[in-house]
């Protein structure tokens, strides 16, 4: 967020009074042009000043308009469950079109699924080839993904459960050959940072749950004790926001057994950790990888 | 001297123009009393002549495959499309000869039997018009089509010189041609529009979905031009403005499913993809609404940008299908370059930079400067009714300067 001059404050009021209001948020006024746009579209006309005044107090554009597109899925936000980010979009889909070549019968469940975005956008690509569960400890995140598995009328078998807790997991399927998840991967330290330092932006900080977001080691440690090894998995795709976790995470593997490597996103930046159990039929995802580890 | 006087009066009334290949001036040599022949009145090129042999026999071997029982779509649809040129090919083989059997009868008769000169030139009156129009339908038929003529159209938009009022302009160039779309029952969507101050635009891609659009939208490619007290002008003063439209060929949907296939059409490293970056980290630090996404085609340096969806992958299938769209365009600049440099004669009409047309308000006219046609009512024409006067006028120009060429 750059300083805002009372000349650009000017030139948007020009525009359009309610333009200013949208200035904080972006970091210029064509995206800020382009954000009053989609109000204007997506809202009634009598709550666009309500829209403005929450965006000029950075409040997340996607809980004003009530919804983020994810793949060929708008998906429904609501406050208290994180924002599904255009990075794990991206995973997604590239992991998706990978799968859709050769995947027969795939078992995938998604951990600490939010929104319900990875696991409703994978069933809505892969339809009938791939079962997809998935599972969120939060109220507000388990009632969200059920609204949005509703709305799209995909079959997709979502449960309230703790990842901590391998009893409450028995219950969702007896085995899996996929886990995909995109946990909390914040250290407290760096979720008390501005973005400028390595941390996090205020609006997140601000408007997103802080239980969505914080997390450094233990739920990559978790998704491996917990599901990749009970379960039989033969592949995985965590995202995470640091190498250090791709490193933990190919620690807890044997070389021999199992291949692993590191998705990077748009941006450049390491996005995933990649595993597949050699010889199995998910070693194709090697070809997600922008780097062997 | 009634004939020639009908004759003259045509040919002043329908242009030159219409008279097709090989027209001689009225002085030619005269062989009747009334000093008409038949090289005076339009025939077709023999390369077009060629062409109606060509497809005559390409007909019959239709005929063949479908009786002996194919029956797929691709042959009725080229089943159809060619006894529709033939038809119109028989009409005016039908009305040449008519005129020749007049002319004829009129040069045995060497101006002797007044009643029969009378009944001719009656006859000339009723059947010169339509050899006329039967020769220039036939012609726009018969010549070969443009490559892409029978995609959807994609419609890029921008103001030139004047300001705010060219971003004006710019809106009611969008209007004109949307309204003009509905009056044609074609399906449009706005793939993107950049507003700019007092209900201008900055820039505006209009998509008209209908297939064969192109062939008709590709005439309004060029620099528009406006005469008009702006609302804004204290003192009354007229001011010149322009925008610019370029139209291409649609190949592509544009969306979700159309992405992968057009992805498929470019070599690894010939596309570079431009997202807008997250600051910092990305992923759960932030929280962007930045979907733009540019695509650069490395070759060409072609550069598309869009943003106005809230989606990424959208955005960037939007700009897939455009970047598509704008290489088959410079494919075709340097097709139409390639013919121009092979022949002596230049053609005016393509230059970028040329004003194609002007839109004077005050008075109530717009003028296409490749034909020289002018239409008496701006609302008609802005309000989508009257456009099609306009591009059929050029289509015709188009035609007779590609028929000189042959
Ligand atoms: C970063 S969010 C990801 C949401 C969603 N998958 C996405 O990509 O947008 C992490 C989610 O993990 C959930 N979570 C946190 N601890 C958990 C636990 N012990 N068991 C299951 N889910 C948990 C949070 O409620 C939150 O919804």
């Amino acid at each position: 967020m750059a300083r805002i001059s009372p000349r650009l404050i000017k030139d948007a009021y020009s525009i359009s009074p309610l333009l200013p209001y949208f200035l904080r948020a972006n970091p210029n006024i064509s995206l800020a042009k382009q954000e009053l746009k989609w109000v204007q579209e997506e809202l009634p006309q009598s709550e666009w000043r309500k829209a403005a005044r929450s965006r000029h107090n950075l409040y997340p554009l996607q809980y004003i308009l009530g919804s983020q597109p994810f793949g060929s899925l708008d998906i429904i936000c609501k406050e208290k469950v994180l924002i599904p980010r255009p990075e794990t979009e991206e995973w997604v889909l590239r992991l998706c079109s990978v799968l859709k070549e050769s995947a027969q019968n795939l078992s995938i469940v998604d951990a600490c699924t939010g929104t319900g975005c990875i696991a409703l956008l994978a069933k809505h690509e892969l339809k009938d080839s791939a079962k997809v569960a998935a599972f969120d400890i939060s109220t507000d995140a388990y009632q969200l993904s059920m609204l949005n598995r509703d709305a799209h009328k995909l079959d997709v078998n979502i449960v309230k459960a703790d990842l901590s807790e391998p009893a409450q997991l028995m219950h969702i399927c007896s085995s899996f050959d996929l886990i995909l998840s995109n946990p909390p991967y914040i250290p407290l330290s760096d979720y008390k940072l501005p973005v400028t330092l390595n941390g996090i932006e205020k609006s997140v900080r601000k408007f997103e749950p802080k239980s969505a977001l914080v997390g450094e080691m233990e739920f990559y440690d978790l998704l491996v004790q917990n599901l990749v090894r009970p379960f039989g998995a033969s592949g995985f795709v965590f995202e995470l926001g640091y190498r250090e976790q791709a490193e933990f995470i190919r620690k807890q593997f044997c070389e021999e057994e199992w291949g692993s490597g590191i998705l990077k996103d748009y941006s450049g930046n390491v996005r995933c950790s990649i595993g597949w159990k050699r010889g199995s039929n998910l070693d194709i995802l090697e070809r997600l990888c922008d780097e062997v580890l | 001297m009634l004939v020639r006087s009908i004759y003259r009066g045509i040919r002043s009334e329908f242009g030159r123009n219409v008279f097709g290949y090989g027209c001689r001036s009225s002085r030619g040599i005269s062989t009747n009393a009334l000093g008409i022949n038949m090289d005076e009145l339009p025939k077709l090129h023999p390369s077009l002549l060629k062409r109606a042999e060509t497809l005559r026999v390409e007909l019959e071997d239709l005929e063949t495959k479908i009786t002996s029982g194919t029956f797929d779509q691709e042959t009725n649809v080229k089943f159809s499309t060619i006894s529709s040129i033939l038809e119109e090919f028989a009409k005016y083989e039908n009305y040449r000869e008519n005129v020749a059997s007049i002319i004829e009868m009129l040069n045995e008769e060497n101006g002797n039997d007044q009643e029969i000169i009378d009944d001719c030139v009656s006859e000339l009156k009723e059947y010169i018009p339509k050899l006329i129009s039967a020769t220039s339908k036939v012609q726009v038929k018969l010549i070969p089509k443009v490559s892409n003529y029978d995609k959807p159209t994609i419609m890029e938009l921008r103001p030139g010189v004047g300001g705010s009022e060219a971003q004006i302009f710019t809106n009611d160039l969008l209007s004109m041609y949307i309204n003009f779309a509905n009056t044609k029952r074609w399906g449009w969507e706005i793939i993107s529009k950049t507003e700019g101050t007092l209900g201008g635009l900055t820039e505006a891609i209009l998509s008209v979905n209908e297939p064969g659009s192109y062939d008709v939208l590709r005439h309004e490619s060029g620099v528009h031009r406006v005469q008009r007290v702006p609302a804004t002008e204290t003192k009354g003063r007229t001011h010149t403005s322009t925008a610019a439209v370029v139209v291409l060929p649609k190949l592509s949907e544009g969306n979700e499913s159309s992405l992968l296939e057009d992805e498929r059409q470019f070599a690894p490293g010939e596309i570079r993809i431009d997202t807008m970056r997250s600051g910092g980290k990305g992923g759960q630090h932030v929280n962007t609404t930045d979907s733009a996404v540019r695509l650069t085609h490395i070759p060409t340096g072609i550069q598309v940008q869009q943003q106005d969806e809230r989606s990424q992958p959208r955005n960037k299938a939007k700009a897939f299908s455009i970047l598509r769209s704008r290489l088959a365009a410079l494919d075709r600049e340097r097709e139409i370059a390639e013919q121009k440099s092979l022949r002596t004669t230049q053609v005016s009409t393509t230059d970028r930079s040329d004003k194609i047309r002007t839109y004077n308000y005050s008075q109530n006219r717009v003028t296409d400067h490749r034909c020289g046609f002018s239409l008496h009512d701006l609302e008609g024409c802005l309000s989508g009714e009257k456009l099609e006067d306009i591009i059929e006028a050029v289509e015709q120009e188009e035609v007779r300067e590609r028929i000189e060429s042959l």
